[in-house]
């Protein structure tokens, strides 16, 4: 609970409680020592105090008789005073000594110094008592019994004190040299009390950096790479350090995600340059299949536009009109196979084919066009209608009667879309095929020519799989494909 | 690696939790003997020492006399066992006072009562009527203060002593020729004067008709180191005058010693005889020696166990006894032995 207390701490409180329970003990300590020493100094001072007081109390009763001698000769006020005064204090300093009766010669001197005291105070009082009667008699005798009786006490005083200075010296010499195994005893004492306390330091000051190298530590794994192999960092207080350690963690937790979300990126762009490859592919795969089936259009335009020459040098203008149909519908093939192109332009492409295929076949091939010219312009992937017009002839209507099929190119806006609708009124195609063409499962292979598989691949490709190829038919209803180009980016 | 790594950190601490632990006890441990010590700084130089409920003050004639010291040490070791304390008043102090003026100080000092060497004198007992009047009782011992109003005496039959010193004259006598006399020569104390008298008067009482010439000496023994010489001095006067004394009587301890050391600085060793008094080694040896036909010596412990009681009888119920007696002890060379200190018979 206490550990819990400490380690949820501050820093700085951890740290200023660190300084303060040390410098405490180190205080406590020293006032402790500081203390006893001061009371070993008083009572080595005290050794000599019986002989202070021995001192005074010989000093306070000269000075009563020195009063009293005044008083009884001359009765003069300040020498009662001083009686008086000197008597009080002797009164005090003698209640001071022992009264009782041992067989300490010290304390038996002191007692019987008490008692003489007493004696001579009694004495001294009962003589100014007589010189107040104006008893000469009496108050002489009386002073000569407390000059007397002063002697005495004197002569005691003296003895006593010379006795008990022999005993405080002895005492003092004891205790001075007692004092100096407290010395050594108090040094041993600091010593021990300041190891402690640099443990202490030690132990208390690791709890608060353990925590900071431990963070410092897992930095540097970090730092050596391989992130995602570093588990994250236990959280033992609520302290900053805990909170870095949390954040360090949650920082952790961070890179680990963003490297995972890196390599799913890297995971994605590599798919996409996979499908941008697979797409040029099916292009140039369109493209190559085309000129293998095709003749060269330089030399076949050179060659379309000799006999366009020869026809009109005939007169032959339908003829003329036929070869320049083609020679712009092969052109077309060239030169924009790789390009997106607008609306029109396909168009234009669907009227020079059906143009061919309507002299190939005398005109049996209807061809209708419903065009919204408002979108004339959207650009589209080239050779996009082309192909499902060729589809519509060649499986569609091909097996009509003459003059029976028909082929409608229909463009309208539809909810943002662009649709281009290429529709025949041939045998329809079964739903069978239709599912197969719609899951790639068609290959290219499997039609002539341009086929609507590679349409398909194309459009997938460049809107990204959206769904913007539609392919409906019913049987001997005809077939129905739909383009729907969505009217957004450069086509808005 | 990292979970032995966590451990051994983890272990560190605990050991060196364990060394806090252990130096904070031991420093607890150490500030409170270093409390100890310095309490017991104090308790050292305490006197220990023992309270009695009663002091009685033992005034001698001769403070520093072996008798005195004798007798203090008896009565000391039976008040002691009596529940009292004896003092000898004025010992031990920087200045040797007269014995009217420790009279005066035990009366100052309001002791329970007072052992009193006595004497005739009237400042002793007018001194002794002070006590009585401060509710003091005294006790004469050795001798008599018999003008005063003291509570009790105890007698040492000096008359009794006399007549022992007579009967050893008389046996020296006997030692020699008829038609000779015994010249002997008895010296008295200046300031004993009283037991010395009576003793005195007591040896003439018993020698009256006989063939011994006893003439006195008076040497005053107050002063220290002066004793010797006067006898040298009054023995050099008789062996100038071709007079040396048969016998010398001795009455107190000092004159004996110092007669002894005469008696063998002169030769005079089996030409005079000592007859003297108390039982210190010296004399003890010179018995031995021939030198001292015989000594007497107070019974101590009987004179301190009767003023003890004396004392606390008075105390106790206030009705004073007023006389008591204690004897003497003869010792010549058939006796000497047991007389020795006890130390000296182990020793020999």
């Amino acid at each position: 609970m206490k550990a819990n207390f400490f380690a949820n701490m501050k820093i700085s409180r951890k740290l200023v409680a660190v300084f303060l329970a040390t410098s405490v003990i180190a205080m406590g300590v020293n006032i402790f020592i500081y203390f006893n020493l001061n009371q070993a100094l008083n009572k080595i001072n005290s050794v000599f105090a019986s002989n202070i007081s021995l001192n005074e109390l010989s000093d306070g009763l000269n000075k009563t008789h020195q009063g009293l001698t005044g008083y009884l000769e001359t009765k003069g006020t300040d020498d009662l005073e001083l009686y008086f005064a000197s008597y009080q204090n002797v009164k005090v300093m003698m209640r001071q000594l022992n009264s009782n009766i041992t067989d300490s010669n010290v304390k038996l001197s002191e007692r019987d110094i008490r008692n003489m005291l007493d004696t001579y105070l009694k004495t001294a009082d009962e003589a100014v008592q007589a010189k107040r009667g104006r008893n000469i008699d009496e108050y002489t005798a009386k002073y000569n019994e407390c000059t007397k009786i002063k002697d005495y006490l004197n002569t005691y005083i003296y003895s006593v004190n010379n006795e008990q200075f022999r005993t405080n010296s002895e005492n003092y010499m004891a205790l001075v040299n007692s004092l100096r195994y407290t010395e050594i005893m108090s040094v041993l004492i600091f010593a021990v009390a300041s190891v402690m306390n640099i443990l202490l330091i030690i132990i208390l000051t690791s709890t608060i950096t353990r925590p900071l190298t431990r963070l410092s530590a897992k930095a540097d794994e970090i730092s050596q790479g391989s992130p995602e192999n570093v588990e994250p960092l236990e959280v033992y207080s609520e302290d900053e350090v805990g909170k870095v350690t949390r954040a360090f963690n949650e920082m952790l937790a961070s890179i680990k995600d963003y490297i995972a979300r890196i390599r799913t990126q890297l995971i994605t762009q590599s798919e996409m340059k996979e499908k941008n490859l697979l797409m040029e592919t099916h292009l140039k795969d369109a493209q190559l299949k085309y000129l293998q089936s095709q003749i060269n259009p330089h030399f076949l335009f050179n060659t379309l536009n000799a006999g366009a020459q020869l026809a009109m040098m005939e007169g032959a203008d339908r003829t003329v009109e036929y070869i320049r149909n083609m020679a712009d519908f092969f052109r077309y093939n060239v030169k924009k196979s790789s390009e997106t192109v607008k609306l029109s332009e396909e168009i234009e492409l669907v009227d020079s084919y059906m143009y061919i295929l309507n002299v190939r076949y005398a005109g049996e091939i209807l061809f209708e066009k419903d065009i919204d010219e408002s979108l004339l312009n959207v650009m589209v992937p080239s050779m996009i209608i082309q192909p499902l017009v060729e589809n519509s002839i060649k499986y569609g209507i091909k097996d009509l009667e003459p003059g029976e099929g028909k082929v409608t190119l229909s463009v309208y806006r539809e909810d943002k879309m662009c649709c281009i609708r290429v529709s025949d009124n041939g045998i329809g195609t079964d739903e069978e095929i239709i599912e197969k063409i719609m899951n790639h499962e068609k290959r290219p292979s499997e039609t002539r020519g341009v086929g609507i598989t590679n349409v398909m691949a194309r459009l997938d490709l460049y809107y990204n799989n959206k769904e913007v190829f539609e392919m409906k038919s019913r049987k001997n209803e005809g077939t129905h494909v739909t383009i729907k180009i969505p009217l957004e980016g450069e086509n808005v | 690696m990292k979970k032995i790594r966590v451990s051994k950190n983890r272990l560190a601490v605990t050991i060196l939790a364990g060394i806090v632990l252990v130096l904070f006890f031991a420093t607890v441990a150490g500030l409170v003997f270093y409390r100890d010590m310095i309490r017991r700084l104090g308790e050292v130089q305490e006197e220990v020492y023992t309270e009695y409920p009663r002091l009685y003050a033992y005034i001698a004639e001769d403070p520093d006399s072996q008798l005195s010291k004798r007798i203090y040490k008896e009565i000391t070791e039976y008040a002691q066992q009596n529940g009292c304390y004896v003092e000898m008043t004025g010992q031990n102090l920087t200045k040797n006072y007269s014995k009217a003026d420790r009279i005066n100080i035990a009366i100052s000092s309001k002791v329970d009562g007072i052992i009193l060497e006595g004497d005739n004198s009237a400042e002793t007992s007018a001194l002794c009527k002070k006590a009585i009047e401060n509710n003091i009782p005294v006790v004469t011992v050795l001798s008599d203060c018999e003008e005063s109003s003291r509570t009790s005496f105890v007698n040492l039959n000096n008359v009794d002593l006399g007549k022992e010193y007579g009967r050893q004259l008389a046996k020296l006598r006997g030692e020699k020729p008829t038609a000779s006399t015994l010249n002997a020569v008895i010296l008295l104390d200046t300031d004993t004067r009283n037991s010395d008298d009576t003793i005195y008067r007591s040896i003439m009482a018993f020698m009256a008709g006989g063939t011994v010439s006893l003439s006195s000496y008076t040497v005053d023994t107050s002063t220290p180191f002066a004793t010797q010489e006067k006898i040298m001095k009054k023995l050099d006067e008789l062996d100038k005058q071709n007079n040396i004394p048969d016998v010398i009587v001795c009455l107190n301890d000092r004159t004996t010693e110092s007669t002894i050391q005469c008696i063998v600085e002169k030769n005079l060793v089996g030409k005079t005889k000592i007859l003297g008094y108390y039982d210190s080694e010296t004399i003890l040896k010179a018995i031995e020696k021939g030198s001292v036909s015989v000594t007497f010596t107070v019974e101590a412990d009987t004179i301190a166990k009767q003023c003890i009681n004396l004392l606390n009888e008075y105390n106790d119920t206030g009705l004073p006894s007023n006389y008591a007696t204690a004897g003497y002890i003869k010792i010549d060379r058939t006796n000497v032995a047991k007389y020795y200190p006890e130390e000296d018979k182990n020793e020999g």
